[in-house]
């Protein structure tokens, strides 16, 4: 620990709407609390309901910063992933969110953000700048991505084509990204269904990857896609 | 209700009814810019929330004006922790607020001898706490900021809640006025400042005070205090002219004091405004600095001079 240093919050200065939808948002005591319920409720449910089963928990790296990556069919992935984190790990992880779904109206953001942990990605307008953000943070302080490179729930089920926009984040870095395959969520609960139906999930963590040779660049980013994508569809095949 | 504390309520809504007519009065004259108007526009129309918000719950009734000090002191920690960064620091964080929380509940149970023990029980637990962490590097300037976060917006601004306990009445309109004295310093200080205001009071810390304007504060706010307490206290061994003049000194500088200590911290810290709470005001603490050090120094003059009962056993909780 260095010697003590002024920092305020990453989001200081903010009014509540915008601090909700910062990418530097940072949670206190008051968030400690709100987000230990619901992870402690969402434990339980997806044990009780969905008899949750985890391989390969010995593949997540025993720190922060690292990223998880997975296959994405229903809304039940991003709190599958984080409920699979080992206990102490689990304030770090940060879901990334479709911003026009999950911080459209103040109602939804606060939820987003005071129960999810959520940071939103903005599909429509998402710079590199918002991903330069997301990179620093990765880089600079503990942190836990929860990210879904297809960009979009798969409406059939399949595995879709894995974005490069992943690789800004950890491309010329030495974070581990962690590639998992859940299985079950798309039958539980797909795109179109709102209530989650009573059937078994299983998630399987993959060893991690570091993309500490590859450029920052396109052509490193879509090399990382491709890796990833390759990594996550081998867990797929290798739970049948 | 006690009379004066009536009086002071109803002076405040004609003094908020009244001020849209000033402003109005003013811009016809052509004495306002427009930067100056709509800022003052956007603090009154914050003071026309945080007004009933605050006389509100000291009208409700002591509970309510003590669960409201309580929150007023979670919101006004929770600000300095997010500016200053010690939120990071959960263990420590956390044992501030459940000071906070046991000071209030001291007070609604009124045990006075609770209420004191919590200020050495409170900071031996921080630092305690904060050895489990196990660094010590950095450890005594964390601690030193959770004492004094727990000392400033915990005890400090605790004894308003202690004080909405005063049986008779009298404290309600202590606070009341005290309350309005307080809000009015700031304001004579500002225009007591444009007008006569020469050299700088505090330039490093504050450089829009003035000499001029903490004087004319002082001579208006005491002059205000000491009439309101002559009626709160009226015939009572406080109702002395040396007495009155005293605690209306004694709130005045305290009030002035407290800005200057938040503009201190402010500067440290290197920060315009501790938060974004109030519109055209900033955090909470921005708004509410003036009101730390006048609290404990009101109560304990009062307690000392006049008695609040805190010698009785009263523990309408714990007690029997």
């Amino acid at each position: 620990m260095d010697d003590w240093q002024y920092k305020p919050a990453g989001d200081h200065g903010l009014k509540h709407e915008e601090s909700f939808k910062s990418l530097r948002r940072e949670v206190g005591l008051l968030g400690t609390i709100t987000q230990t319920a619901w992870r402690l409720a969402v434990r339980g449910y997806l044990r009780g309901y969905h008899r949750l089963r985890v391989d390969g928990v010995e593949h997540v790296p025993a720190k922060p910063s690292f990223v998880m990556v997975a296959n994405h069919t229903s809304h039940l992935d991003a709190l599958t992933l984080a409920a699979a984190l080992p206990w102490p790990l689990r304030r770090f992880a940060f879901p990334i969110a479709a911003g026009d779904v999950f911080f459209e109206t103040p109602a939804v953001a606060l939820f987003s953000a005071m129960m999810l942990n959520a940071l939103p990605m903005w599909r429509k307008s998402c710079g590199p700048h918002a991903m330069q953000q997301l990179r620093d943070r990765l880089l600079s302080e503990p942190t836990i991505y929860v990210l879904f490179p297809e960009g979009t729930r798969s409406r059939d089920g399949s595995l879709g084509r894995f974005k490069p926009g992943l690789g800004m984040i950890v491309a010329e870095s030495e974070v581990p990204v962690v590639p998992c395959y859940l299985h079950g969520a798309h039958a539980a609960c797909p795109a179109n269904r709102k209530m989650p139906l009573p059937l078994p999930l299983h998630l399987r963590i993959g060893a991690p990857l570091t993309f500490g040779a590859v450029k920052n660049e396109r052509a490193g980013w879509q090399e990382i896609a491709a890796k990833l994508e390759a990594a996550v569809s081998a867990l797929r095949d290798a739970g049948q | 209700m006690h009379p004066v504390a009536f009086w002071i309520a109803a002076g405040i809504a004609a003094g908020l009814a009244v001020t849209p007519l000033i402003f109005l009065i003013l811009d016809k004259t052509g004495k306002l810019k427009p930067a100056l108007r709509s800022d003052l526009w956007t603090r009154y129309k914050s003071w026309l929330v945080l007004a009933p918000l605050m006389v509100g719950p000291l009208l409700a009734g002591r509970l309510a004006a003590i669960i409201g000090v309580g929150v007023l002191s979670l919101a006004c920690y929770r600000e300095f922790a997010r500016a200053t960064g010690m939120f990071r620091y959960r263990a420590i964080s956390a044992v501030v607020a459940l000071g906070i929380l046991l000071l209030t509940f001291a007070a609604a149970d009124q045990w006075y001898g609770f209420f004191v023990a919590l200020s050495s029980l409170t900071i031996s637990l921080l630092v305690i706490i904060a050895l489990f962490a196990d660094q010590p590097k950095g450890y005594i300037q964390r601690v030193a900021l959770g004492i004094f976060a727990f000392s400033l917006f915990g005890v400090c601004l605790g004894h308003y809640g202690y004080f909405a306990n005063d049986k008779d009445g009298a404290g309600q309109a202590f606070l009341l006025a005290i309350l309005l004295c307080v809000e009015l310093n700031d304001v004579f200080a500002y225009c007591t400042g444009k007008m006569f205001g020469r050299r700088k009071l505090a330039p490093q810390t504050s450089p829009n005070k003035t000499i001029g304007g903490a004087l004319g504060a002082l001579i208006l706010t005491s002059a205000l205090f000491a009439t309101l307490v002559h009626a709160i206290v009226h015939g009572s061994a406080l109702d002395q002219p040396v007495h009155l003049v005293a605690m209306g000194m004694l709130l005045s500088l305290t009030g002035q004091w407290g800005d200057l200590v938040m503009s201190s911290i402010k500067r440290d810290l290197g920060v315009k405004d501790l938060g974004v709470t109030i519109p055209g005001h900033g955090g909470l603490l921005d708004r509410f600095d003036s009101l730390i050090f006048v609290g404990p120094a009101m109560f304990h003059y009062v307690n000392y001079f006049l008695g609040l009962g805190l010698d009785q056993p009263v523990r309408g909780i714990t007690g029997h």
